[in-house]
């Protein structure tokens, strides 16, 4: 279904003038680890790809992050349009090693089950970002910054695929992951407001990126660990920010945050995610992100941190 | 998780240098660290020789003299940065009403004033330092 939306959003805009765009390098940053433009950790306010006003861009990514026992692959496409709106469809994977589903059966069974497969949790997520106001850019003799709106709705693939014993038995039937967790919901709606400002020349002629984004979400652990839970089925607000500093014409390095609910608690506890990344944008039409990511606690794994890769095309 | 603190803080420390740690100390103008207005006159030469050239806004500089166009641009950059020039030209709205010029082409022209400044060997950072001044003509520029 988010294809077919792709598609009939290609051919809308098909008529328009595309390549990647005539905004400046690096100003649209990269696709974050949920689809959309920003850092690898959180949204900003600006649009993703380098369209202006006149132009629509496509950007498309694959990206990697490595975390011990669990590792995440996902991969999207997106519009800028008009350098007004962003849509995305993105396609999260979150693979567990059969190392860490035995020892979850060890723990239920008090040590009768050992051993299980590996296992993995998918998640699809379409958002759409639209610009408030500002000009996070060229507005340079205020302190305005660029502000946009942004929703993501999220759907655990996986909230009820059972966990398998190598025999092929079920032991939990219809019990995913994230339900076995505590979740409550295999799909919720992410809402997110972006406030974003480059200063060019500051500090000391470098240029600075500062976001700040303010998130109300029922996610646990950015949906993969499914929404809400029994006992608690509100929204919280959640903060995330960037700094980044464009060191070169073609070289950003940062650092982000992004504080979770924590709603589940126990093996699911979440703590602030942090990264630090270096982004090279050789041209508009590719970049390449590293970033050393901290999610903190995953289930069973209390140190939760890896290195992340991630490649971006426009078009 | 000690190791990944102790690496976030060996990366705010980088950070901080960067930021802080060559910073100019005398009060030189930006105008004249990068060499007055023989350096504005050649990064516009080599710009507008580019922009009158370029298929998408080219036309709009039709019939407007390059070295007219050389002279305003220059002394209205060394007005903004600090130079002992005071720009007496058309205001931008004026010069610009009506031709209801885009975006897009604000972008393309701003990339050859970037790449006319790198080309004449201005840093990164006084690029940056004169595209602060210059980026808020955007406003009055473009859609008028």
């Amino acid at each position: 279904m988010t294809r077919k939306i792709l598609l009939i959003l290609s051919l809308l805009v098909s008529s328009v003038h595309a390549d990647s765009g005539s905004r400046l390098i690096a100003s649209g940053g990269i696709t974050g680890f949920e689809g959309v433009a920003g850092g690898g950790l959180t949204p900003w306010a600006f649009i993703g790809g380098y369209a202006s006003k006149e132009e629509v861009s496509y950007s498309a990514n694959i990206q990697y992050l490595s975390l011990n026992d669990y590792s995440l692959s996902t991969a999207g496409l997106s519009v800028g349009i008009f350098d007004r709106v962003e849509l995305s469809v993105q396609r999260q994977k979150l693979d567990i090693s059969s190392g860490l589903t035995s020892n979850v059966f060890a723990l239920l069974t008090d040590g009768a089950i050992t051993n299980a497969n590996a296992a993995t949790i998918e998640q699809d997520i379409i958002a759409a970002k639209v610009k408030v106001f500002g000009d996070g850019v060229f507005a340079q003799d205020s302190w305005l910054p660029q502000v946009s709106v942004g929703a993501q709705y999220k759907k655990n693939r996986d909230f009820d695929t059972s966990l398998l014993l190598p025999d092929g038995s079920a032991p939990l039937p219809n019990t995913g992951v994230p339900k076995l967790l505590g979740a409550a919901d295999d799909s919720g709606v992410d809402v997110y407001v972006s406030a974003t400002k480059l200063w060019l020349g500051i500090p000391n002629g470098f240029n600075l990126l500062t976001n700040l984004t303010a998130r109300y979400t029922k996610a646990n652990t950015f949906g993969l660990l499914g929404f809400g839970s029994a006992t608690d089925d509100n929204a919280t607000l959640e903060w995330e920010g960037s700094l980044a500093l464009l060191i070169s014409p073609t070289t950003a390095i940062g650092t982000e945050f992004r504080t979770q609910s924590n709603r589940l608690g126990g093996l699911a506890e979440e703590n602030t995610a942090v990264d630090a990344f270096i982004a090279y944008f050789p041209n508009k039409s590719v970049s390449i992100t590293a970033a050393y990511v901290d999610l903190g606690n995953l289930p069973l794994q209390e140190d939760s941190s890896g290195f992340y890769l991630t490649v971006n095309a426009n078009f | 998780m000690i190791i990944s603190r102790s690496l976030f803080t060996t990366f705010f420390l980088a950070f901080a240098m960067l930021t802080t740690g060559c910073a100019s100390t005398t009060e030189q103008s930006l105008y004249d660290e990068i060499g007055g207005h023989d350096t504005l006159n050649t990064i516009y030469g080599v710009a507008i020789t580019r922009i009158y050239n370029d298929p998408t806004i080219g036309h709009y500089f039709k019939g407007v003299p390059k070295r007219h166009l050389r002279e305003q641009l220059v002394s209205q950059t060394c007005d903004l940065i600090g130079g002992p020039c005071e720009y007496d030209g058309k205001t931008m709205i004026e010069s610009h009403k009506g031709l209801n010029i885009q975006e897009r082409d604000f972008y393309i022209l701003v990339e050859y004033v970037q790449s006319a400044m790198r080309d004449v060997g201005l840093t990164y950072q006084q690029e940056n330092k004169i595209l602060q001044k210059l980026a808020p003509l955007k406003t009055d520029t473009v859609y008028l």
